[in-house]
């Protein structure tokens, strides 16, 4: 016996609906969500704060075609086209964010992927603000990829927790001479074309990352991720993202954490290993 | 000094310059930054240094234990460049040190016997003024995470670099007639035991050597890694890698470490 297959929703619709839902901006009995653990959700009341939706900003950027083939110097379109992604996945983050009533988004999953004709950016974070608070502006709301407790734990230090930095630059390696990769076959030499290339991307990348930084009116970055290296789909160009929060000081300054030192009494836990079985 | 910054590339200045002017970036976590402020550090930038380095060719005997020096040499080389090149960015920054330092070795699709080298870390400064380089001037580095760092610091040590050894050996193989004549029985294989205690003393001794420079007291968190790398079966480099500290003062600020239990499992 076969069940009947479910009528297709008109997605169109649905969509409209869910914007629509958007539109009106949450009624105070609208109920919460969000991707915060319980203990994150009870660290962030510690100090005042509670989550109220869970927002995200999705962008896919197209590069146009042949940039990647062959060339020197820097792949422009390829670094705007991240740049773009970012700023506009950002962008629609905080506007989902300022009508959920949110002041902040924090525990933001950053997905992004490189592909040879486009970039790929989404984010997943909770908004949060302080409890019982009016909605901000969107142009006030943060981000941060920090997660609900290390949010509480600066907030406790005095610092603001500011916005997400991103800088990405790919810089094509030029190729060696036949000669020179036979000449060099037996001997124990720098590449200084690729470790020219890496050097490149790389301070360019940290330097956009630096100066969006600088454009938040932070006075650091914290807990940078980079990744960086050849592009699978094109060896001869090199690649260098760099992520990070951005953080100033509150009006309090810094302040302590004073830690103590704890040795746990737990004996490891071994946990269930197919390989006894053998 | 100054011949020493020059080897950096030029947008590095812009870049530095920009963290001369008071902002910061780190990979430190939040918890490692806390912890650095903790004991009057403060991050002034990450700093890193590449290296993508093509290693030579040396013949090895099939029967003959060897150290394969040439392979050794570039090991040494490519990883002091990228050392280097990350303490020159610190030195230009000001900085007393830099912590969580990564050493890294990559291989990619750049042809066979070509990797890139590379060391990340976040360059520290005493919020005091007071200088804390290392006895050769420099800013020290270590491989310690924050919470090392910060333990290590209340007990009253201060590190002094990251040193290392490292050791590329060719362990020689055993002729058929040995092979033979130990068939069904129970017997070390000396030719083996021995080779690679030889390259493990080579690279521990070089490592010694590197601390005993910085005039360091000791050496904490040392990792001895085995490589095989690209090279096939029989030849490994042997990596020995430590932070080397030296004791500061002999004020102890570690609070007594509370014992607890989690009742969450």
């Amino acid at each position: 016996m076969t069940s009947p297959t479910p009528e297709a929703l008109d997605l169109k619709a649905v969509v409209r609906r869910a914007v629509a839902a958007l539109d009106g901006g949450p009624p105070d009995t609208y109920p919460t969500t969000s991707d915060l653990s319980i203990d994150e959700e009870l660290a962030l009341h510690s100090i005042g704060w509670e989550p109220v939706e869970l927002v995200s900003g999705v962008s896919i950027v197209s590069i146009p075609l042949g940039w990647w083939n062959w060339g020197q110097g820097e792949i422009t379109a390829a670094a705007e086209a991240h740049r773009h992604a970012f700023a506009n996945a950002v962008a629609r983050l905080h506007r989902e964010a300022a009508r959920a009533g949110g002041h902040g988004v924090v525990g933001v999953r950053v997905e992004s992927a490189v592909r040879p004709t486009h970039v790929e950016v989404a984010l997943v974070g909770s908004a949060v603000r302080p409890v019982g608070a009016t909605a901000r502006p969107e142009a006030e709301v943060f981000t941060s990829d920090l997660s609900g407790r290390d949010f509480t734990l600066l907030s406790l230090a005095g610092w603001e927790t500011v916005g997400l930095a991103v800088g990405a630059s790919f810089v094509f390696a030029p190729r060696r001479s036949v000669g020179a990769v036979l000449g060099q076959q037996t001997q124990n030499v720098e590449l200084t074309n690729f470790t020219e290339a890496m050097y490149a991307a790389r301070e360019t990348a940290m330097t956009r990352m630096q100066d969006a930084a600088l454009g938040l009116r932070g006075t650091g970055v914290v807990g940078v991720s980079i990744a960086e290296g050849p592009m699978s789909f094109a060896s001869h160009a090199v690649g260098f993202v760099a992520i990070g929060t951005v953080v100033r000081p509150g009006p309090a300054g810094h302040q302590r954490v004073a830690p103590i030192p704890v040795v746990p009494l737990d004996d490891a836990f071994v946990a269930f290993d197919a390989r006894t079985l053998e | 000094m100054s011949d020493a910054v020059n080897d950096l590339p030029e947008a590095t200045e812009h870049r530095l310059e920009e963290l001369e002017r008071g902002l910061f970036t780190s990979d430190l976590s939040v918890n490692e930054f806390l912890l650095v402020k903790e004991i009057g550090f403060h991050p002034v930038g990450l700093v890193m240094g590449s290296s993508i380095y093509h290693t030579g060719i040396q013949t090895r005997k099939w029967s003959q234990s060897q150290e394969l020096t040439k392979l050794t040499e570039a090991m040494y080389n490519a990883r002091e460049l990228a050392m280097t090149r990350m303490e020159e960015e610190a030195a230009e920054l000001g900085a007393d040190g830099v912590v969580g330092v990564r050493l890294d070795v990559n291989y990619y699709e750049w042809g066979k016997d070509a990797a890139e080298f590379i060391a990340v870390g976040t360059a520290v400064k005493a919020e005091d003024g007071v200088s804390r380089r290392n006895a050769l001037g420099k800013p020290f580095t270590s491989d310690l995470s924050g919470q090392d760092f910060w333990t290590l610091h209340s007990t009253g040590y201060a590190p002094q670099g990251l040193v290392m050894g490292t050791c590329v050996y060719h362990i020689a193989h055993r002729g058929l007639g040995q092979t033979l004549s130990t068939t069904g029985q129970n017997v070390e294989l000396p030719n083996f035991t021995q080779a690679l205690y030889e390259a493990r003393e080579l690279a521990m001794t070089r490592m010694q050597d590197e601390a005993t420079r910085l005039g360091a007291s000791g050496i904490v968190g040392v990792r001895l890694e085995e490589k095989s790398h690209q090279w096939g079966s029989h030849t490994i480099e042997f990596l020995a890698l430590g932070t080397a500290v030296n004791k500061g003062s002999d004020t102890v600020d570690l609070p007594k470490p509370v014992t607890v239990i989690s009742l969450d499992h």
